[in-house]
């Protein structure tokens, strides 16, 4: 049961990651990858980290996925033709890429093969999380906060409009 | 239990799908995509890892991770916007501002 589900939920997300990567129009490509990260948020739970599946969720499906449709909308890209790829270039892109990924699964399946897992649950539930997070981890979770004020300050400035635009 | 490994596969598979998106496209926001996809299968090996090992740390780094990739996608898509604004497309190899 627990493998049909796996191997259900890991079609989907290879089939809508494929569907990102090839189709022309960016709305089709964002909306797959939404489809993708909740295949991904199911492989999570099978995972045993139900909190991190509800994170996928929330903030990779709801808030990163909106604002990236959100941009282009606002482009308007969805009409806009995308010029053809030079054929050296998707000759060569596509031959490291399955060379990367040819050497990157021949190097798992040599090295990384565990035949089993420990014997007691793995308990990763919101508590133990937490208590890890504000006790081992405080310093770098109250780095990230400044970061993502950096990032705010920094998008306001590259977005909006420079001071000449807003004079004239 | 489904073992590690197969996690693990899964992961380099949508990895090089990622890679094969950044090679080959010249869509700024696909290419951004991608590069949201790779994460996401970096993500997925911190947890069948900290599975394997009983580490708590190994979900916490994802949570980190989910945290600057929020962050780095605010800035990335501002920077597509300010393209956007100078050249009337995100194609990116019209990006040549900072040509040699």
């Amino acid at each position: 049961m627990e493998f049909a589900i796996f191997f259900l939920f890991a079609a989907i997300a290879v089939i809508f990651a494929l569907v990102v990567v090839l189709h022309r129009n960016p709305v089709v490509g964002a909306l797959s990858l939404v489809a993708s990260f909740f295949a991904l948020a199911v492989m999570y739970v099978l995972l045993e980290a139900p909190f991190l599946a509800a994170l996928q969720v929330i903030v990779y499906a709801g808030a990163i996925m909106v604002l990236f449709l959100f941009v282009i909308m606002l482009l308007n890209l969805q009409h806009m033709a995308e010029p053809p790829t030079r054929p050296i270039q998707q000759f060569l892109g596509y031959t490291a890429s399955a060379a990367f990924g040819i050497g990157l699964i021949y190097f798992l399946i040599k090295y990384a093969i565990f035949t089993k897992l420990p014997d007691t649950p793995f308990h990763a539930d919101a508590r133990t999380i937490g208590i890890r997070l504000f006790e081992a981890y405080v310093f770098p979770f109250e780095m990230v906060s400044i970061l993502l004020l950096a990032a705010i300050v920094g998008a306001l400035f590259l977005s909006g409009k420079s001071a000449k635009e807003a004079r004239s | 239990m489904i073992p590690t490994h197969y996690f693990l596969v899964l992961s380099a598979v949508l990895f090089t799908i990622g890679v094969m998106g950044v090679l080959t496209r010249k869509n700024g926001i696909t290419i951004f995509m991608s590069i949201e996809l790779m994460v996401n299968a970096v993500n997925l090996t911190f947890i069948a890892y900290a599975r394997q090992f009983h580490q708590v740390d190994g979900l916490l780094f994802v949570f980190f991770i989910m945290a600057i990739a929020a962050a780095e996608a605010a800035v990335g898509l501002a920077i597509f916007i300010s393209l956007f604004h100078h050249r009337d497309t995100i194609d990116v190899d019209e990006a040549n501002l900072m040509h040699w």
